[in-house]
């Protein structure tokens, strides 16, 4: 994935939080914050590049 | 009429049970009556129906014996007792979505699938426990006690369609309809040893069924053997025009494809998926799996390992996508009442806040590619073969992860991720006498070749004679 991915200190992501409209408690902030650093982690296996082929469909379908 | 017990009459498969009100031999009261008195009987210890329908049962079964006396028989399902997940909505019966959020909640018109299963002649006997709006946690803060495991009500019974998979192998109900965004049908008919299948995506409609993911949602049934379940499958698909991911596919005879011979099918197996660097099968589930790739040898398969994408890439395409699009369903729940979810749901849903639009695309392109490369290396093969779990299911004491994705990836996710029909089969037990199964996954819309290798695998072993003691 791309740089933009790089996991937020816990700082960062209370900031970020504070932008998402959530109503969010310090649990709820810490909760995420290990699920969000996990989930990157994870999405680091996604292609950062990707041919204009490679643009999904409108309506995903699994009979093309 | 044939003298069967009440224990002989919840036992019977749908097909059978047809086949004797066909004959005048049992009629739909009968096993209506039969059913609600075991529901009433042993559900209070797994709580796997949070509504149960009694009046409206019988009502339905009493109309169903008074057609098929009159000479209207509607087919396989008239007069067959079912269940529903409480997802799917119930004209003027309740429909929580198992949340403080829907307590209250009564549709005015049925789900799509509920009407074509209604019209079939089926029998609704109630709505059953899933996990909150299906998003896969169990949680002692949500409105209704958990289902148990039937085999040991120690163990969880696998979701979100936990309250289906428990009622069918306890008998309970002869079939129910599941809900599988990322294995939701075939993880609970796992571990509860029942079968199950997850239809190609827009095979049948999602009309009416409380959405988790819009891009991975599909609804299925879930039965005792997996000819059970092609004749529901055969009640439930079809186009529907409500439904924007609805298929035009063609009508298939999925009863009649259950009982298709298998030699000479080939199955590729995706072993690397069980084996590969970040899980193992336990050592009964590895030597299950081994065991039913003899068995399906033995059928006349030809069973060839072959090497898909990497099983950590679907897992994670298919979780930022269900990610994002949670939380754009539930985003006004979660800003205006997030204390009404329970809090492993509440920040599940959360968490899409945080994705980007960047990679949310992204995701949904690595699903194209992910498709185009699994469909490459199926080339030359009409079914997938893997293992549908790692071991046993979780204990109740333990607590379950609030983000459960950052464990051993999903093994039921790549048919997700690519859409295709997939189903979970049972393949014995444990050492504990808990279940164990596999995957069959077909090509797009081959359904049947699903059914046929499933259902031939079920007549060749024993499992299917074995049921919890309750």
């Amino acid at each position: 994935m791309a740089s933009s991915n790089k996991a937020p200190t816990l700082e960062e992501f209370r900031a970020r939080a504070a932008l998402t409209g959530l109503t969010l408690t310090e649990e709820d902030i810490g909760h995420l914050h290990k699920g969000y650093v996990g989930l990157l982690r994870l999405m680091e296996r996604i292609p950062e590049r990707w041919a204009w082929a490679a643009e999904p469909p409108q309506v995903f379908r699994a009979d093309e | 009429m044939t003298d069967l017990t009440t224990s002989d009459l919840t036992t019977l498969g749908i097909a059978e049970a047809g086949r004797l009100m066909a004959r005048g031999d049992l009629t739909a009261t009968a096993l209506t009556e039969a059913f609600l008195a075991r529901i009433e009987s042993i559900d209070r210890t797994l709580n796997s129906y949070v509504t149960v329908t009694a009046d409206i049962a019988l009502n339905a079964a009493r109309q169903a014996d008074m057609e098929m006396r009159g000479g209207l028989r509607r087919g396989p399902m008239h007069g067959i007792p079912i269940g529903l997940k409480d997802i799917y909505e119930t004209a003027g019966i309740k429909t929580t979505g198992h949340s403080h959020l829907k307590l209250d909640y009564v549709p005015a018109i049925d789900a799509e699938t509920v009407r074509r299963l209604k019209d079939s002649g089926a029998v609704i006997l109630g709505k059953l426990g899933t996990h909150e709006f299906a998003n896969g946690a169990m949680t002692p803060d949500q409105p209704f006690p958990p289902v148990r495991n039937p085999w040991n009500t120690a163990y969880q019974p696998g979701g979100s369609s936990s309250g289906s998979g428990a009622a069918i192998a306890a008998a309970l109900c002869m079939g129910a309809m599941g809900s599988d965004t990322g294995g939701s049908i075939r993880n609970p008919a796992g571990y509860c040893a029942t079968a199950g299948i997850k239809p190609t995506y827009g095979l049948v409609s999602r009309c009416g069924i409380f959405p988790l993911s819009f891009s991975l949602d599909t609804a299925g049934p879930m039965a005792w053997t997996t000819e059970d379940c092609a004749l529901m499958l055969d009640v439930l698909a079809g186009h529907d025009p409500n439904d924007q991911a609805s298929a035009r596919a063609p009508k298939v005879d999925y009863g009649a494809a259950a009982q298709r011979p298998i030699k000479g099918l080939r199955i590729a197996l995706a072993r690397s998926w069980y084996e590969g660097p970040d899980g193992k099968l336990s050592d009964d589930m590895a030597a299950g799996m081994e065991e039913a790739v003899r068995v399906m040898r033995d059928l006349g398969a030809i069973v060839e390992e072959v090497t898909f994408p990497d099983i950590r890439d679907y897992h994670i395409c298919g979780r930022v996508i269900i990610t994002t699009e949670a939380h754009a369903i539930h985003r006004r729940d979660v800003i205006e009442r997030p204390e009404k979810f329970g809090y492993t749901t509440r920040r599940r849903f959360q968490l899409g806040a945080f994705l980007s639009a960047e990679q949310y695309i992204s995701a949904l392109r690595f699903r194209r590619k992910l498709q185009q490369d699994t469909r490459a290396a199926m080339r030359g093969y009409d079914l997938v073969m893997t293992a549908n779990q790692w071991g046993p299911p979780e204990v109740f004491e333990d607590p379950a992860p609030i983000f459960h994705f950052l464990g051993k990836p999903s093994l039921s996710m790549p048919f997700n991720v690519t859409g295709q029909p997939a189903a979970s089969v049972c393949c014995g037990f444990d050492a504990a006498g808990l279940p164990l199964s596999f995957q069959l996954a077909g090509r797009p819309f081959d359904e049947a070749s699903v059914l046929a290798a499933g259902a031939a695998y079920e007549r060749a072993t024993p499992w299917r004679s074995r049921r919890p003691q309750l």
